[in-house]
């Protein structure tokens, strides 16, 4: 919901002000390691794609850089009982795809499996824990996997919202009753929108897309709804407010995009079991297992 | 702070005493009126300079002055009209109203400064800056329409986020804490079109004050200041007509009697053009505002006075008819001044104001709309206890509806659920005290008490938290997030969820050094039971007030002011400065990522912090000649925090909590380091006349990234503690010209010209800059916006 209401501080600024691109200098700090872990499951399948990509902050204006020299990347799977408690225990073990690409799949030289079937994540409830270990530093990630609903319908409209090269994108879907739900839409080249049903439970649900582009026919475009729980709902939706710049004298109070990705070295399980005493030395990026529907058109 | 209550009835007997025990005493009351319209004049001295003594006018034109027997010289003076001089002997209290009449043709007039804005050296009230419409009328201003807020902003102390935001910073405090009455009802959002223009009709304004520090007991409910407006009362001799065709906005105001020297009315309307914003997209758009005032006036007999004023407006945007935005004010007031004797002064208001705030979405399928509403009821009385002694008392009661919005769906195909958010209700009262006393020749105090009370009633749902905590600290990402309700309850209206009591002392005081110096200090001390939400740096129209509660608590300044005063010997010259320390608690802070919009649970996102400023403020006026003006230059810092609370979480141990920023202080966006105005007026002749203004001000406070990450695609910056970079420093040169035709021979026509140019060198002044990936090149960029260049326009106003 809340994106829609931000049009209106881009609007009131977009009528007379004027744009140019300045030289800045930026402050640096030391990089910090960055998990993008969002493992999309299609039920469809028989696995889960698990592609964990380590790289490293950089400067604003740098480049950023992947981890390369991960010692260790496992996610582990605690099995819960209806309290919540963990009955089982298991561990995929993740290893770079090529040398350099900072992408961790499952380790195929493992004489087991590490590879992560559909199944399990569907049909049990499970703790999944990414525990990465890099340049004598511990983080780790908890997740638990999410549901999404599938698109009813896209379809093309013709209206526009700020400027005539725009692409209305008109997007169905039906509200899981049930659930407080949260969504993550993917609309493709990094267009993204974030939802919650507070004002549409159960509903079927329409609203228009604009894409800032007016596609060439035949463009296809692929459309995802992605399940999301509150925490990765507000993080998704602080990185959107990051990335698509403020709005000038609406502009809210920047805030550090934490993810849910924690540095544990220094914590025991049984002293320390806080953050507390090193407040600085955090992860960005987030690990999330969630269900995906997909739908496409093509652009005429 | 209980005893020191009980001890200021004992005070004021004591004082009140002193004051009989003189010998016999007359009074001399009236009003003060300008003698072509029967418009009371505001602020007008009636001096005995035999006795150095002298009363003003009130808001409502009445002075009243009780001196020993005698006979003496009385001086009745406003600058720019013609004095009077009139020997009375004082051997029986008698009402004599005054009648002054202008020096010359108004609009053709050379009005330099009027007394309002000259310094008065003796009366304890500091802080203290008042601008004649004339004065706002003459100041250059982007678009050329003349305008309240974007004038007071050149007055040191008083600054804004920037270009197109709306609202004012004064003394480093936020927009929402500046209590802003148009006769006497409380106005919530000042702008228009997102802040371009405010929305007081210059032409229907009589006289304006704001008060940034000493702020006397009868005002509260606001921690900052407090902008006092007064609408004129409609000429009740003449039907006059006057407007004004300006490039954005055009103006139209008609007065005149109803039965003559008895009623008036006013009616005022204002309108932008329709397509304003057209040419600059090429859309379907629409975005204008139209505002009207209007005001009755009826002077029952010589001591009762009634007036009934009104004032609508409302902005309306629309884009392709997708998205439509309505928004605005509606106050309607009623008015009885009733002079109990010569002495005793009374007013009571009765006002319903409310504030609209409305939103159609079609894309989405639903309508918005939200507001807040209250009924005021004000009794003030002003006891004009002798020429040493004046007391005003009285009470004030407010109630309180809030709408925090309410969702619908705009057709039957739209999948969204009609929802009410839970509305809000509440109560604020207050009582107050307020003595100005002049002790002896040179020192002068004014001191008060105001003591409020906030009920925060029941509402329909009401959510309770595990250990009454609302917001979650998680120990591992040390963020703070919603917790989830344990219970919902449903308290009547009828109940008090949480009462809040304050007793605010104000006092301040005057010392003169001589005849042209002074000293003054003051120590105000004030609540404010509403917050805007709002987690931009300048607030939109969309924001919404809430009131405090069980888990918001009301906002509580301390504010202390110094002051050195000088008039020159010639009175050509004044010059002022202030210091002045404040801290109000209770600052409200918002988690990160919090969602104030549409949220039904405000409370999980809200953080109670602390804010405070400092600063030295000086200003130079030069108030007669051909050359008018001042140079206002104010030093100051303006900050906040919010650390964390010292809770017990899950696993026993307490105060890990890192707080918002890490706890640290950090600046609010309205920190501005210097902020230097100057302003001036050069009258060539009787029909030529130019302005300038000049402002440089500290870039604001805003954030550069620390550092980039990609995630799924999306470029993002991250940034560490908050505001500590600022943006290019702000500055920027006005100029206007105004030509007065010469009036043809008998006719009653009067104009004028008033060309205006808004930042002449056309500096690029940013009022944002942006981190982002270019689009097309992938490359990130740093992106400055600028809202202004040079803008050249033209505006014609006529009198008739």
């Amino acid at each position: 919901m809340k994106k829609w209401w931000f049009l209106i501080g881009i609007w009131a600024i977009g009528l007379t002000a004027c744009e140019d691109v300045i030289e800045v200098d930026v402050p640096a700090e030391e990089p910090r390691l960055v998990v993008e872990g969002l493992l999309r499951v299609d039920t469809t399948q028989v696995f889960v794609p698990v592609e964990v990509k380590l790289s490293q902050t950089a400067g604003f204006f740098d480049e950023i850089l992947p981890v390369t020299d991960a010692e260790q990347v496992i996610i582990i799977l605690q099995t819960l009982d209806e309290d919540g408690l963990p009955t089982g225990t298991g561990t995929k073990s993740l290893t770079q795809l090529e040398p350099g690409s900072g992408i961790y799949v499952p380790d195929p030289s493992f004489d087991a499996d590490q590879r992560l079937r559909v199944s399990t994540v569907v049909e049990n409830d499970i703790l999944f824990t990414l525990v990465v270990q890099w340049q004598e530093r511990r983080y780790a990630a908890q997740t638990k996997y999410v549901t999404s609903v599938p698109i009813d319908e896209l379809r093309l409209g013709d209206g526009t919202l700020f400027d005539e090269d725009e692409t209305e994108l008109i997007v169905r879907f039906t509200d899981d009753p049930d659930l407080d739900n949260f969504y993550v839409f993917d609309f493709g080249f990094g267009n993204y929108l974030v939802t919650e049903d507070t004002f549409y439970k159960g509903q079927e649900f329409e609203f228009s897309y604009f894409y800032d582009e007016d596609f060439d026919p035949g463009t296809e475009l692929q459309v995802g709804i992605l399940g999301a729980d509150r925490t990765f709902y507000n993080y998704m939706d602080l990185l959107l407010d990051q990335t698509q710049g403020q709005q000038g004298p609406f502009q809210t109070p920047v805030a550090t995009a934490r993810g849910n990705v924690f540095d544990v070295t220094n914590l025991d399980n049984d002293q320390i079991l806080d953050n507390a005493g090193q407040p600085n030395t955090y992860g960005l990026g987030y690990f999330a297992i969630v269900q995906e529907f997909t739908a496409e058109i093509t652009v005429e | 702070m209980r005893s020191e209550l009980r001890r200021i009835p004992f005070l004021l007997v004591f004082l009140l005493a002193t004051g009989m025990m003189a010998q016999e005493r007359f009074t001399l009351s009236g009003t003060v009126t300008e003698a072509n319209s029967n418009e009371t004049l505001i602020g007008v001295s009636i001096l005995v300079p035999e006795l150095r003594t002298g009363a003003v006018s009130n808001e409502y034109g009445f002075y009243s002055l009780t001196l020993p027997e005698g006979t003496y010289e009385v001086v009745v003076s406003y600058l720019g009209f013609r004095e009077i001089r009139r020997t009375l002997t004082f051997d029986a209290s008698r009402r004599i109203d005054f009648q002054l009449e202008e020096e010359a043709e108004e609009l053709e007039e050379v009005v330099l400064t009027e007394d309002v804005e000259r310094l008065d050296i003796r009366k304890p009230q500091m802080s203290v800056a008042a601008l004649s419409v004339e004065t706002i009328k003459k100041i250059p201003v982007v678009l050329g329409e003349a305008d309240v807020i974007k004038s007071i902003i050149l007055l040191p102390g008083v600054t804004n986020a920037g270009e197109a935001s709306s609202g004012f910073n004064v003394r480093g405090g936020a927009v929402d804490q500046n209590l802003i009455l148009l006769d006497e009802a409380i106005i919530f959002n000042s702008s228009h079109l997102f802040g371009f223009f405010s929305v007081f009709n210059p032409d229907a304004i009589k006289d304006i004050k704001l008060y940034k520090g000493g702020i006397p007991a009868r005002y509260g409910g606001r921690v900052s200041s407090v902008l006092d407006i007064f609408q004129k009362e409609g000429n009740s001799k003449e039907f006059h007509i006057n407007g004004g065709i300006g490039a954005v906005a055009s103006r139209l105001l008609a007065e005149g009697p109803i039965v003559k020297d008895k009623a008036s009315f006013l009616v005022g309307g204002r309108a932008s053009y329709a397509h304003l914003f057209l040419p600059l997209i090429d859309l379907d758009n629409r975005a204008y505002f139209y505002d009207l005032n209007t005001k009755l006036n009826y002077q029952v007999n010589e001591k009762n006075n009634l007036f009934l004023s009104g004032y609508f407006g409302r902005d309306l945007f629309s884009i392709n008819d997708l998205f439509v935005n309505t928004y605005g004010n509606a106050v309607f007031n009623f008015r009885w001044n009733h002079i109990f004797s010569d002495k005793l002064f009374s007013n009571l208001s009765l006002i319903y104001s409310d504030y609209y705030y409305g939103l159609e979405l079609d894309f989405v399928g639903f309508e918005w709309d939200s507001g807040i509403q209250n009924f005021n009821v004000k009794y003030d009385l002003k006891h004009y206890l002798s020429d040493k002694l004046q007391i005003n008392y009285g009470l004030n009661n407010i109630y309180y509806v809030f709408n925090p919005g309410k969702i619908i769906p705009n057709s039957p195909e739209s999948g969204i659920v009609e929802e009410q958010l839970t509305k809000k209700y509440a109560n604020e009262n207050a009582l107050y005290v307020d003595v100005s006393h002049e002790i002896t020749e040179n020192l002068s105090l004014g001191y008060g008490l105001r003591v409020s009370q906030f009920n925060r009633l029941g509402q329909d749902e009401f959510y309770v938290y595990e250990n009454d905590n609302p917001v979650d600290f998680d120990p591992f990402s040390l963020v703070y997030q919603e917790a989830t309700p344990i219970d919902t309850i449903n308290p009547g209206r009828g109940e008090t969820l949480k009462k809040f009591l304050n007793f605010e002392p104000r006092i301040s005081a005057s010392y003169a050094l001589n005849d042209r110096n002074s000293i003054k200090a003051s120590y105000t001390r004030m609540a404010q039971y509403l917050h805007l939400l709002s987690n931009t740096s300048s607030p939109t129209p969309l924001d919404v007030w809430t009131p405090s509660g069980p888990y918001v608590e009301p906002q509580l300044l301390d504010q202390y002011a110094l002051g050195f005063f000088r008039n020159s010997a010639s009175g050509e010259y004044s010059f002022e400065t202030e210091v002045f320390y404040k801290d109000v608690d209770n600052r409200i802070d918002y988690i990160d990522g919090a969602n104030l919009i549409a949220n039904n649970a405000i409370e999980q996102v809200i953080l109670n912090g602390e804010a405070r400023a400092y600063g030295w403020e000086l200003l130079l006026r030069k108030n007669t000649g051909p050359l008018t003006g001042w140079i206002a230059y104010t030093l100051s810092r303006s900050e906040q925090r919010t650390p964390g609370r010292d809770l017990e979480i899950d696993n026993g141990r307490s105060g890990i909590e890192t707080g918002i920023n890490f706890g640290e202080w950090y600046s609010t966006p309205y920190d501005k380091t210097h902020d230097l105005t100057v302003f001036a007026n050069y009258e060539l002749n009787r029909r030529w006349s130019f302005n300038a203004n000049f402002i440089y001000q500290t870039g604001q406070p805003t954030n550069y990234p620390i550092g980039q990450f990609q995630f799924e695609g999306l470029v993002v910056p991250y940034y560490g503690l908050r505001n500590q970079e600022r943006l290019p420093d702000f500055h920027r040169l006005d100029l206007a010209a105004t030509l007065r035709p010469k009036p043809k021979p008998n006719r009653k026509l009067r104009s004028e010209w008033v060309f205006s140019i808004y930042n002449v060198y056309n500096r690029m002044n940013a009022a944002s800059i942006n981190f982002r990936q270019n689009q097309d090149t992938g490359r990130n960029e740093a992106v400055r916006t600028s809202i202004f260049g040079i803008v050249p326009s033209v505006t014609y106003n006529f009198r008739f």
